[in-house]
């Protein structure tokens, strides 16, 4: 019996309406946002406005163009490398106690040398692979 | 203690050192051997296997979020083993290829994600596993490189995979909002009945894995992708993956889940009906041999998910055998496809015709397996399809069980289709007689041992079965 009592309990659709309201709201939000700044909005053209701003430098052509991979390659890599740098934080916040601790100094200092090791090796490879090279 | 890590975590060790020294010896010479890594690569990896027998240990560590025992050790050498065969059976394809340092970094990588997916007892551990397993996968279905289905394939999984993590992340994090852990031991005893957020939660994982799993409504990448890919990277995807993300899921719904055992019950029932049929109708009509797998991987998950379903002991090892077993027949298959495919560039079923004139032992070999994945009884595929009938129906559902039956009837037919172009029908344009190499013959020399041998060898069963108590 207590089973059953579970069951119907657990399907009660009553349960699930808090998350139907986040639904709702995930959802309503969005939409009111969209439109309260469309109606709310100042609507000011001129032909200066429409025009697609790139930093200063005038527009030409549209988005749909093909790109030189190179420069997705560039880009990837800053990411990937700009990452990899936050990682030393935890260990330059914590370095004060690690070198007062005898025991865990030389253990964490292994463990960021063996991290750096890694991704150097990883940056050697880049390197000989050539995608760093910008002229072709 | 600091040994405590060198041995608990020997699977994980040894595949991560296997990436570092492929890595440094790409980097440090420029005409680079193929054989050699190859034979490095593979060496390493029969290195672990035979460690993962020898060694068992038992622990935690890091605070409790990876954890280790006989369970674990075997999964991890089940896909250990599997992808050996995958690189023994690559060695065609490899051998004229230009990247194929990286193409075993990446492969590596997503085993080491798998290990340790396996061994996570936290969330946090589990995603970020998961993730390491799945993102080279993507850039691994983009290694035929001149060719464009090939990215096709790389992209669609790329973003499915997104999409499901996405599921999955919001089901973890409602799980964290509503228990205050991440834990898998803590959130199983936090959990209550009775709290819809938290079935909604699972609802959201179970989409997650179903999404890896390729369970039917979360199907549609599968075909797709293992059409575009190298064969390789197809049977990796079709074989370890999902047995790995299986493993896991057994691990999350019998212990984490374990309260919820009423309510999934139904959910599982319902997705593997689903799985099998449509999987099953599906496959009928695939004229490509490797989309014709897709599909048929599809409907075995079925079969798996009926498994699953009982929520005992007996079908977490009824799921673990029969994933060895998969294995071992669907390599067997992807084998001698990963030949044909990579010798003469043919994939198509209708290419089979009079395939047996020509390649006698390539024929009984594809098959075997493919008897094996219908299920017919002295080959493995029948007991392992047996065990997992014999566990779904121990909640009474013989209902589920018959037409689990029935599908197996309708799978023989496409099954045996492929089959009959093999073994009798004729063709002026049959593939001629194939060289195989060295590798590919000892990869399918122990699929053939693996498909004939865990059927008839009874105490694999037991020994499996003992290690999950």
């Amino acid at each position: 019996m207590v089973l059953l009592d579970n069951i119907t309990s657990v399907s009660s659709s009553a349960d699930y309406l808090p998350i139907g309201i986040q639904l709702i709201f995930a959802a309503g939000f969005v939409a009111f946002m969209i439109a309260f700044s469309a109606w709310v909005g100042p609507k000011r053209k001129t032909s200066d406005k429409l025009q697609t701003f790139t930093s200063g430098i005038p527009s030409h052509g549209d988005a749909r163009h093909p790109m030189a991979i190179k420069y997705f390659l560039v880009a990837i890599l800053f990411v990937l490398f700009d990452v990899e740098v936050i990682f030393f934080y935890p260990y330059a916040v914590n370095f004060q106690d690690f070198a007062a601790d005898i025991t865990m100094k030389w253990h964490t200092f292994y463990a960021v040398l063996m991290f750096v090791g890694c991704f150097l090796v990883g940056f050697i490879y880049i390197i000989k692979k050539g995608a760093l090279k910008w002229e072709d | 203690m600091q040994t405590n890590y060198f041995i608990l975590m020997h699977h994980e060790l040894i595949i991560a050192i296997t990436i570092m020294l492929l890595l440094v010896i790409k980097v440090g010479s420029d005409k680079l051997s193929n054989q050699l890594v190859a034979n490095v690569t593979n060496g390493l990896l029969l290195a672990s296997l035979v460690l993962g027998f020898i060694v068992q240990p038992e622990g935690n560590v890091f605070g409790d979020m990876f954890h280790t025992d006989g369970f674990a050790l075997l999964q991890k050498n089940i896909l250990v083993a599997g992808t050996l065969i995958i690189s023994l059976q690559a060695s065609t394809w490899l051998k004229d290829y230009e990247h194929t340092a990286e193409f075993y970094i990446l492969l590596l990588s997503t085993l080491l994600g798998m290990c340790f997916m396996i061994s996570s007892r936290h969330f946090l551990m589990f995603y970020l596993s998961l993730e390491l397993s799945t993102i080279p996968l993507a850039a691994l279905a983009n290694f035929d490189l001149h060719l464009k289905r090939s990215s096709e394939a790389a992209l669609k999984l790329i973003i499915s995979s997104a999409f499901s993590s996405g599921l999955m992340l919001l089901g973890i994090s409602f799980l964290y909002g509503t228990t205050g852990t991440l834990s898998f031991g803590e959130v199983a005893s936090a959990i209550q009945l009775n709290t819809p957020l938290q079935l909604f939660a699972f609802v959201l994982i179970f989409a997650g894995f179903g999404f890896k799993i390729s369970a039917v409504p979360f199907h549609l990448w599968t075909a797709d992708v293992y059409e575009g890919s190298p064969v390789a990277v197809t049977s990796y995807l079709s074989v370890i993956s999902k047995g790995a993300v299986l493993f896991v899921f057994i691990t999350v719904l019998f212990n984490v889940f374990a309260l919820y055992a009423h309510s999934w019950y139904y959910l599982i029932v319902i997705v593997s009906l689903f799985t099998m049929v449509i999987g099953n109708l599906f496959a009928l009509r695939q004229t490509n041999i490797k989309r014709f797998l897709a599909f048929s991987s599809i409907s075995q998950v079925g079969f798996i998910l009926i498994g699953l379903s009982g929520g005992t002991h007996t079908s977490a090892a009824s799921v673990v055998y029969f994933i060895v077993v998969y294995i071992f027949s669907n390599l067997g298959a992807f084998g001698v496809i990963a030949l044909v495919q990579g010798l003469t560039g043919k994939e198509n079923i209708n290419d089979y015709k009079g395939f047996y004139l020509n390649n006698k032992m390539l024929s009984w070999m594809l098959g075997i397996a493919l008897f094996s994945l219908a299920g017919i009884p002295p080959v493995a595929g029948f007991f392992g399809k047996f065990f997992l009938l014999l566990s779904g129906a121990e909640k009474g559902a013989y209902w589920l069980i018959a037409i689990a039956a029935i599908n197996m009837v309708i799978s023989l037919y496409y099954y045996l289709n492929v089959v009959k172009n093999i073994f009798i029908d004729k063709s002026d344009t049959s593939i001629e007689k194939l060289p195989i190499a060295i590798q590919p013959r000892i990869a399918m020399i122990i699929c053939v041992i693996g498909v004939v041998g865990s059927g008839l060898c009874g105490g694999l069963y037991q020994y499996i079965f003992d290690l999950v108590k």
